[in-house]
């Protein structure tokens, strides 16, 4: 154990057989990666992906090297996360902590390394939608936060900004029904799933709202239209993109 | 009244959880899941309802655990919250719920593994702790305590080998002997300091396995007999504390097919509803 070594973090002597942790994987820290790392937030129905997709477009028609990550994506986890869910053996703790094993799942193996490419790596949802909706179904909101603490700091966190009824509206004339657990059914706020869906995404825009100071979220009125919430990102984006000389450009 | 490590869960109450929470750690062949195996049948005898679990067991997680420890692509943080999935997953709906209905939970492994796995693989000790703080407080831990030198042969001539147990993705290099000695002395050397800080009874299990079990049985027997269980008793069959001190005593006083159905229900596995799902700890809002 060459590489050993003692510390105290708190009450606790702490012995780091491999060395201390490695810092980009602490406290959201800035990641110091050639990458850059664009991740949009909102609720369901806020247009926040139809806007990544336009990015993405957009950034691999100048060249970039982009890839895209979805939330609860990860090969390894998403099927134990879909038998909770269909058999709704779900709590607030344990869709927490799937939903993690999930993201964890994809920094290690997949936003991190292309960070340390140089790639430029899109994110449809982030942290920020797990300290929502597990604040929002009475998760501690510090606990949740810790539990993130070895994401990387994204580049530029959007957040689209939405009325709840302009996004229930744009939602209910596109699907029939609202699942279990994104209606929030598992916390019995109501047994309607459409008035559900309701005061649970009403919870999370409270929640969405408190992060905009607390993590310096980028708001975008997606009330706007296509074009112009467009227009916007890619400026912000592309300030971030002209003071990055390591970026991997497609061969 | 019981505790948690610092922080509740959603809907998690713990007012009224009579059982008792045993738990037997040790590193990979100490001999835990042996003496577990040993005591469970013990504890019926007595007239006691147990349920053992262990890590991986969760109806949730468990096989995708498995599933994911199959190949070798399962990184260290991904570990080590899949873990703690499945460890949230039978807290809330095994082990609370059997606490709840009087049971003895026996458990091979704690949240104490699953910190000193995750240490070893350099993960923030602070980061893993906090996760693991909604976990109770248990009555008791008997860590199972061997040196490598003795847990060396007890591997290599009953399972060989493991890809996870030798630490293969914390070493560097392809010797498994080598990073087997490295990855266990690293989690010795966690363990040994995790007993301190978590007060464990530590027991010698290079010992005769009768006699690490007869020192079990005297420790569970003294858990047992601590205040908060005599009481539960006392009620539960109207009888002074006092008069029950002694083990045989109690035992005969327990006699599962004379007792009135009334109180019948904490001594039966199938009647305490303890079936999966039926526990399910679903939150409380306000």
């Amino acid at each position: 154990m060459n590489t050993g070594s003692n510390m105290r973090i708190g009450p606790f002597e702490v012995f780091y057989p491999m060395g201390a942790p490695a810092p980009q994987l602490r406290h959201n820290g800035d990641h110091n990666l050639p990458g850059r790392l664009f991740v949009v937030e909102g609720i369901d129905g806020s247009g926040k992906s139809t806007q990544l997709s336009l990015l993405h477009k957009w950034l691999e028609s100048k060249g970039y090297g982009v890839v895209f990550s979805q939330w609860n994506s990860s090969e390894l986890v998403k099927d134990t996360t879909k038998l909770g869910k269909k058999k709704k053996m779900l709590t607030p703790a344990t869709f927490s902590l799937i939903h993690a094993t999930d993201f964890a799942d994809r920094i290690e193996r997949s936003i991190l390394p292309l960070l340390k490419a140089g790639a430029v790596v899109l994110c449809d949802r982030y942290i920020y939608t797990a300290f929502a909706r597990d604040v929002a179904r009475g998760m501690d909101r510090r606990w949740v936060r810790d539990l993130y603490d070895f994401a990387a700091k994204p580049t530029v966190a959007f957040y689209f900004r939405v009325p709840l009824e302009t996004a229930i509206g744009r939602l209910v004339t596109g699907r029939d029904g609202f699942k279990f657990y994104e209606a929030g059914l598992d916390i019995g706020l109501s047994d309607d799933p459409t008035e559900s869906f309701r005061l649970f995404q009403g919870r999370i825009v409270e929640e969405y709202e408190k992060m905009i100071p607390e993590f310096g979220l980028t708001v975008v009125d997606a009330t706007l239209p296509v074009e112009v919430q467009q227009a916007q990102v890619r400026q912000i984006v592309k300030t971030h993109l002209e003071r990055a000389k390591d970026l991997r450009v497609r061969p | 009244m019981r505790q948690t490590y610092g922080k509740l869960l959603p809907g998690m109450k713990l007012g009224d959880l009579a059982g008792k929470l045993i738990v037997v750690e040790g590193t990979d062949g100490a001999g835990r899941t042996t003496q577990i195996n040993m005591l469970k049948p013990w504890l019926e005898e007595l007239g006691h309802a147990v349920l053992d679990t262990g890590m991986t067991r969760s109806h949730l997680a468990g096989e995708g655990i498995r599933r994911a420890k199959e190949g070798n692509n399962l990184g260290r943080v991904t570990q080590s919250l899949f873990y703690a999935t499945d460890f949230v997953d039978r807290l809330e709906n095994e082990v609370i719920p059997a606490l709840r209905a009087g049971f003895i939970v026996l458990t091979d492994r704690y949240i104490y593994s699953l910190m000193a796995r995750a240490i070893v693989r350099g993960m923030d000790p602070a980061w893993i702790r906090g996760i693991y703080s909604a976990a109770l407080v248990p009555d008791a831990v008997f860590y199972l305590r061997l040196d490598v030198e003795q847990l060396i042969p007890r591997v290599i001539f009953s399972r060989g080998f493991d890809y996870w147990e030798s630490g293969m993705d914390v070493f560097p290099g392809q010797d498994m002997y080598e990073n087997f000695r490295s990855y266990q002395a690293a989690l010795l050397a966690e363990f040994d300091r995790l007993s301190v800080e978590f007060r464990f009874e530590t027991l010698d299990a290079s010992a005769d396995t009768k006699l690490v079990f007869a020192q079990l049985q005297a420790k569970v027997q003294r858990v047992l007999e601590a205040d908060s269980r005599r009481t539960y008793l006392s009620r539960m069959f109207e009888q002074a504390p006092s008069s029950a001190t002694h083990r045989e005593e109690r035992a005969v006083t327990l006699p599962r097919e004379t007792s009135t159905r009334d109180h019948d229900w904490a001594f039966h596995p199938v009647a305490a509803n303890l079936s999966p799902g039926n526990g399910r700890n679903m939150p409380e809002h306000k």
